[in-house]
């Protein structure tokens, strides 16, 4: 079984099984997928998923085809944390009465818009009541999968369908949520920001989250060329410029410590 | 008047702002994107308010606080977002509250998919949500009718202080067709007296859905009805094609009678006696009208884009004196004007029942 204390190497990741598969229908250059897999394939524990409504959910389970090798549940928009506390607590109860003695892992994936905004109560919900998973937040910005309308996690200025830039509105007139740091004000014993241009950072805190008992959260940056109007090979560049520029500053809350690994330094300001 | 080339949502949220709407909340969910778009653009244009809620929740209550302070107010989602509405609605109709709500229904239930349906016929006519109320509901079945039934909408609701809701679907929402954008003349419509603006000088309004004293709520409820029944009386719109000599009459709405009506025309030119009615309005519901059409010689044929549920109220309006049968393809499905022809010439012709389902799930290959 895997432990947070040892890094990844790419030799062991090669190796390791691919547990979000080819096949699905994602655009191409979409961060999204490269996010799953690699949380994936950071651990060999057996792993239940369930998704909330979005890009990953729609394209990855078209008509009976899935991307998924392991077992998936999605239900509806605002309610994948809801949906995975009962089935943490069904697993948790049958480990009680003994019908499973399997050590389980489970994460939940949702894209910002199922998160920050209509996901937000289900979540905040299952982290107070300390259910035993992970959730991972895909945050591209914006919800992409109905046409690139604002979301809580849009950052100041951008352009969307919903708040497009004029002469007279520059876009987003507001701030985006901070997450994470609302998250890590749960005193939930592991929140913490990935990159997927950051793997070995990102495989780490997965690790080390499901080696945690309680709930954990994880944000992930994940660049939507749709939406952002980038080329479609840009993903890893433009997660690594996000984490270069402090926009998405890469750090894990373990309780009460904060704690930075890569961000603000004074150099990469002058990026 | 100039017609112009205009999408179904783009008519909608364009003919609120035609109305007098100046308060839009809305949140993301195809097909019904273009209206909140829509508005983002051009709320800001005509002093107006777009907000893009968190929730669909939070959408139609913000709703109910701007129609509290005497708002024209409107939301708009899709199938599984009117669900998410529907304590609001609730809400919005037991305080009297007016607003527009539109539905531009997919396939369901659940997830469903993102094609046009009509299977929240239910949901809109008989209630959706709790208690003893009713929505108006109108059905437009072209884009030009999303303009102008949606001016009504709110002239209407702001007459019986009732939610009005648009019920149309993913296919008029997306089609795009030329319009005359006809301008608004606002009728006499009665004061908003009721509304929270502000009590310096005047006794305090009370807006509230809770009655709680003995009898108090049956009292409000009995109001309600009689407010219903005077919408039965004076708001029943609806349509209809070659009905005088017609043997066997399509009741449809939407766009499932738009493309009944293609099927219609054909049949007729090849001389059969065939003919369409199309609700407008399906609550209040035409049903006097389908009782006057009632007789000896008529068949009546719905056909619906569901498992069938409007046919439910057309058996209520015949009420047995003719036979009622039903033809509809669920979950999405479309069906064809050549599908119509045939299945309403074999009910002409050899007067057997209509197949209640032409397909048989298909494996992809």
């Amino acid at each position: 079984m895997t432990t947070a204390t040892r890094p990844m190497t790419l030799k062991e990741l090669s190796r390791s099984e691919e547990r979000f598969t080819h096949g699905h229908r994602m655009c191409s250059g979409c961060g999204a997928p490269i996010v799953v897999k690699q949380v994936l394939m950071a651990t060999d524990y057996p792993i239940v998923a369930a998704n909330a409504t979005g890009c990953l959910e729609v394209s990855s389970c078209i008509s009976e085809y899935t991307a998924w090798k392991i077992p998936w549940m999605h239900s509806a928009f605002e309610n994948a944390a809801a949906t995975m506390s009962g089935i943490e607590t069904m697993y948790r109860a049958w480990k009680k009465k003994g019908l499973i003695d399997k050590e389980v892992k489970f994460i939940a994936f949702g894209g910002d818009g199922g998160t920050y905004d209509i996901g937000f109560q289900s979540l905040s919900g299952a982290m107070e009541r300390g259910h035993d998973m992970l959730y991972v937040c895909y945050d591209n910005g914006a919800y992409m999968n109905t046409g690139i309308q604002r979301s809580s996690a849009t950052p100041y200025g951008a352009d969307t369908t919903t708040c497009p830039a004029g002469d007279v509105i520059p876009g987003k007139p507001q701030k985006r949520k901070d997450l994470t740091k609302i998250m890590a004000a749960h005193n939930i014993p592991y929140a913490a920001q990935a990159s997927p241009a950051h793997w070995q950072d990102m495989i780490k805190k997965v690790r080390k989250a499901l080696d945690i008992k309680g709930p954990k959260f994880l944000n992930v940056i994940s660049p939507c060329n749709r939406g952002w109007r980038s080329r479609t090979d840009d993903a890893i560049q433009l997660s690594r410029l996000a984490v270069d520029t402090c926009y998405w500053p890469l750090y894990d809350s373990n309780t009460s410590l904060l704690r930075r690994i890569r961000g603000c330094s004074r150099k990469s300001r002058k990026i | 008047m100039q017609k112009i080339l205009m999408k179904g949502n783009d008519a909608l949220a364009e003919a609120a702002i035609e109305a007098g709407c100046r308060f839009y909340a809305g949140y993301p969910i195809t097909p019904q994107n273009e209206v909140p778009e829509h508005m983002s653009r051009r709320m800001p244009e005509v002093n107006g308010i777009f907000i893009q809620a968190e929730s669909e929740l939070a959408a139609i209550n913000m709703v109910f606080g701007a129609s509290a302070v005497g708002a024209r107010a409107m939301t708009s989602s899709s199938s599984p977002g009117i669900s998410l509405k529907q304590e609001g609605i609730s809400y919005l109709a037991g305080a009297e509250l007016p607003a527009v709500i539109a539905n531009i229904q997919r396939g369901g239930p659940g997830l469903g998919n993102i094609s046009g349906s009509q299977a929240d016929y239910f949901q809109a006519v008989k209630g959706g949500g709790h208690g003893d109320y009713r929505l108006l509901v109108y059905a437009p079945w072209t884009v030009q009718e999303m303009w102008d039934l949606t001016l009504r909408a709110f002239d209407k609701a702001d007459e019986y202080r009732n939610p009005a809701m648009i019920l149309s679907d993913g296919i008029v929402g997306q089609i795009m067709e030329p319009i005359v954008c006809t301008r608004y003349k606002r009728p006499k419509l009665p004061q908003k007296d009721w509304a929270l603006t502000g009590c310096a000088g005047r006794k305090p309004n009370v807006v509230k859905s809770l009655f709680m004293g003995e009898g108090a709520l049956e009292e409000h409820n009995l109001k309600l009805k009689e407010k219903y029944g005077r919408m039965k009386k004076t708001e029943v719109l609806y349509d209809s094609l070659y009905l005088d000599d017609a043997e066997l009459i399509v009741a449809a709405y939407g766009i499932a009678a738009r493309i009944a009506s293609s099927a219609v025309r054909k049949l007729r030119k090849e001389g059969h006696k065939a003919g369409l009615f199309r609700p407008v309005t399906l609550f209040p519901f035409p049903e006097k009208k389908i009782a006057d059409l009632c007789n000896s010689k008529r068949r009546f044929l719905t056909i619906e884009m569901n498992l069938g549920q409007m046919v439910e109220d057309v058996r209520l309006a015949v009420n047995g004196r003719a036979q009622v049968d039903f033809y509809g393809r669920p979950g999405g499905g479309v069906m064809t004007t050549e599908e119509l022809y045939n299945v309403i010439s074999n009910k002409i012709i050899s007067g057997q029942n209509a197949m209640p389902l032409r397909h048989s799930p298909q494996k992809s290959q």
